[in-house]
């Protein structure tokens, strides 16, 4: 190589790298901008990955892509919690189940995301939108605080699942008018307008035994009036349970409460014992398996879909299962209505029931580049676009404008009971507790469930444990 | 190899050398004490990490320079154990005397305590001892169920007779599949509603069957799926002692007219005696761990909770690391206790027999 060409082709070498300089300064790349998220394995998170992909443009101009972890729900917990404690760092968003957000924010792997949220004003505005029962659950810590953690991805609520072929069948319900004196149960407004007694009184009903005679055709199997969780895992019964206990006048351990809020005496309460009592009592009426501690949410919303009862208490979020003929025998002969509630002394209906849902939650590792991309897709999620899409695709919305918006309850037929259930919502514990509070709970209730202890010791037992374990966390003071 | 070399000599204690490992040694336990003293966590961490470097390098070095090439040769696998096991082991002990939880960023020493919640305090003791007592229970029966099932389907597998390879085929699939498989296979099965069990079970009384409605159940479930995915595994190694036993000896023992019960006794007994011994061992220690089948099926349900189960609760799951740590150990001190218990008992019964 000659003195001149080196010379030459440093020339060019050099224009152009001018020329790449110049270009960098004058024209902001697009950049890569990947968000990482773990989310459970369910329809609400499937139909906002596909809208994503579908639709979603940045307006930095960045390419965002989103790549999504869907894990199984029995395992979620475990997963999430597993890749956040060993410090991997791996996502910079995670569906939380809310009742987490007290463990992870003390952890410090989740943001607080207040200075975003005064930061920009169309963010407050949509936060501002929310109804609070979802916006407490989901996003503060500690509970009922201005402390925010977390947007909602999906907010979910107990409804009820009813059979319109059974219950609105004329012989049945001129049978069960002559039982009880009552009319069954049949449109959406009848199930709304149903207390547990009501519920009772539809599982003694329909106690069949294969042969015999269910709406005018024999039974091809063992059919059963009514059915709702009664799990032994995670939280899958807990949270209808909860319910029956805040509708009797009871409570869980209230950590709004701190430090002088006690869970003996409170938990074990007479009113919290009666609301268990209640519960345990509608387990005669179910399937048998509810009995064995293996029903949880998803084996009696399969045994509602495989057509073996006419009643199904369960989270929305299981739903589009169940309209789908591929995976439902009931798919054409459905109807919804609010969860059962307690008729109170003064002839109001209590509906006092646990709120399901997750919010997502930013974590501490998260660059300053992916926050700003973060904002911008919860933006666009929360923006009233999307979540007529999402709601028309199967999910729910927590803001206000949409939900109360006529069209939205044609979108699915359980959405009817949405707007009206949201008024009784309440959470359990988000403290970092909450997982031993969780699974010891959980034995105790399955021990009352498999009737090998009644409910008294069984709330006594979970009294004890809870106050001790919270007195030596420092969240009960004697 | 050559043995010509010199032999290189041993380095003064002091002389800054890269084969004095003993210099090494002292040099990165100061570092190490000093480091872990002074600076955070996260980088005490790596400060000791470096210095095992260091030691080990040296210790390679010294190796390489004495000719012990049978040191050098294990040298890597010894690395990989010690980083995957030996120091992990390590860690979670000297995690076991902290109040830590990996979800916490604290980090309190507290000696003996978590020992001592765990063994006297009267809500975990009780717990403790149900899960322990639960897993010696399942420890039992499903070893001895395997061992039975096992032994006769070798039996069985041993002579010749037709379809013999297909049909062993089927039987040492279920040891092939995996355990969620497995699991999810029974939980169908023993369902009251849709399982075939209770179909069967229907079709007589009427009722539906609950197999998980008590203990008795629960446990009689668990076994039997456990014994179903693991019997093949004893039968493969009974079926390798059968099929080594010489035909002369039989034939022998045919001409002298011994009878079936004493040829097995004494030709065939001898031969699968140290097999038999080894499916037993892997399959307690395997049992001892049980958590994953229980996990699947019962959760715990029914009193059916394992020890192992109840160390992931603690560990994994309410995060109590340090107290899942502690337990970790005394359950290591079980296992090594029964092993060694079972090692005198095989090398007495061995010495006999000779």
């Amino acid at each position: 190589m000659t003195k001149m060409t080196t010379l030459k082709s440093f020339a060019t070498a050099l224009s152009f790298a001018t020329l790449m300089t110049v270009g960098g300064a004058t024209f902001a790349y697009a950049e890569d901008i990947t968000l990482t998220m773990a989310v459970p394995d369910w329809p609400p998170t499937r139909i906002m990955k596909k809208m994503f992909d579908e639709q979603y443009k940045a307006k930095s101009g960045n390419n965002v892509k989103l790549e999504v972890d869907f894990i199984p729900w029995p395992d979620f917990y475990t997963r999430v919690n597993a890749s956040l404690t060993s410090g991997e760092q791996k996502y910079n968003f995670a569906v939380s189940d809310s009742q987490w957000l007290g463990a992870f924010v003390e952890g410090g792997y989740f943001r607080k995301v207040n200075d975003l949220i005064d930061a920009d004003p169309e963010l407050k505005a949509v936060m501002d939108g929310m109804h609070p029962a979802p916006l407490n659950a989901y996003s503060t810590y500690p509970n009922s605080t201005p402390n925010y953690y977390g947007f909602p991805q999906f907010p979910d609520v107990l409804v009820n699942f009813g059979r319109s072929d059974i219950l609105c069948n004329d012989e049945e319900q001129k049978n069960f008018m002559a039982k009880f004196s009552k009319k069954l149960p049949c449109t959406g407004e009848e199930l709304d307008a149903m207390t547990w007694e009501d519920f009772e009184n539809v599982g003694k009903f329909f106690q069949r035994k294969k042969g015999d005679m269910l709406a005018g055709k024999p039974a091809d199997d063992d059919f059963y009036g009514i059915a709702f969780q009664a799990g032994k895992g995670y939280d899958f019964s807990s949270m209808q349970i909860n319910g029956f206990i805040w509708q009797g006048g009871g409570n869980v351990w209230d950590e709004t409460k701190q430090p002088k809020g006690q869970a003996e005496g409170v938990v074990n309460s007479p009113e919290a014992i009666k609301g268990l009592e209640r519960y345990l009592n509608l387990l005669q009426y179910m399937p048998p398996v509810a009995k064995t501690g293996t029903m949880d949410i998803f084996k009696s919303d399969e045994l509602f879909r495989e057509g073996k009862v006419a009643m199904n208490i369960d989270w929305i979020g299981l739903g589009e299962a169940s309209l789908d003929p591929k995976t439902s025998k009931v798919s054409d002969k459905l109807v919804f209505g609010q969860a059962p509630g307690t008729m109170g002394a003064d002839g109001k209906m209590v509906r006092w029931s646990n709120i399901g849902g997750q919010p997502f939650v930013l974590t501490t590792w998260t660059t300053d580049a992916q926050i700003k991309e973060a904002v911008g897709f919860v933006k666009w999620w929360l923006s009233p676009e999307i979540q007529h899409q999402f709601a028309a695709g199967g999910g729910q919305s927590a803001i206000k404008a949409v939900y109360e918006d006529p069209k939205y309850t044609t979108y699915r037929p359980w959405n009817r009971a949405w707007a009206a259930s949201l008024d009784w919502q309440k959470d359990v514990w988000h403290v970092p507790q909450f997982f031993d509070l969780l699974t010891q709970q959980q034995d105790q209730f399955d021990l009352a469930i498999t009737g090998k202890q009644d409910a008294k010791t069984t709330l006594d037992n979970v009294a004890k444990y809870q106050q001790n374990l919270l007195s030596e966390a420092g969240l009960i003071a004697k | 190899m050559s043995m010509t070399a010199e032999r290189v000599p041993t380095p003064a204690l002091m002389d800054i050398r890269p084969d004095n490992w003993k210099l090494a040694i002292i040099a990165g336990l100061v570092v190490s004490v000093i480091g872990c003293t002074a600076l955070p966590v996260a980088a005490a961490f790596w400060v000791v990490g470096a210095m095992f470097a260091m030691v080990a390098a040296s210790f390679v070095v010294n190796a390489y320079r004495r000719h012990y090439y049978g040191g050098l040769l294990i040298s890597p696998a010894i690395a990989v154990l010690f980083v995957m096991n030996i120091f992990p082991l390590l860690w979670s002990l000297g995690l076991s005397f902290y109040a830590y939880q990996s979800s916490q960023q604290s980090m309190r020493f507290v000696g003996l305590a978590n020992y001592r919640k765990l063994l006297t305090d009267d809500l975990k003791a009780p717990e403790l001892w149900a899960n322990l007592t639960n897993t010696a229970m399942f420890t039992v029966l499903t070893v001895s169920l395997q061992m039975i099932i096992g032994f006769l389907l070798a039996v069985m597998f041993a002579k010749q007779f037709p379809l013999r390879r297909y049909l062993l085929i089927l039987v040492l699939t279920p040891m092939m599949l995996s355990v969620v498989a497995v699991g999810v296979f029974f939980s169908y099965y023993y369902d009251p509603t849709f399982g075939l069990i209770s179909q069967v079970v229907k079709a007589w009384t009427g009722e539906q069957f609950i197999l998980f409605s008590n203990k008795t159940g629960a446990v009689a479930g668990i076994v039997f799926a456990d014994a179903w995915m693991w019997s093949p595994f004893v039968m493969l190694l009974v079926l390798a002692g059968l099929v080594s036993v010489p035909k002369y000896l039989y034939e022998a023992a045919s001409i002298d007219r011994v009878g079936p019960w004493r040829k097995f006794w004494t030709i065939t007994f001898p031969y699968i005696r140290g097999l038999l011994m080894l499916a037993l061992l892997f399959r307690t220690i395997e049992a001892f761990k049980m958590a994953d089948l229980i996990i699947l099926l019962t959760k715990g349900g029914n009193d059916t909770m394992t020890i192992s189960y109840h160390v992931i609760r603690i560990a994994n799951e309410q995060n109590k690391t340090s107290e899942g740590a502690a337990l970790s150990y005394l359950l290591l001190f079980v296992v090594i206790v029964l092993t060694n218990l079972y090692l005198y008992i095989a090398n007495r019964r061995s010495s006999q027999g000779n």
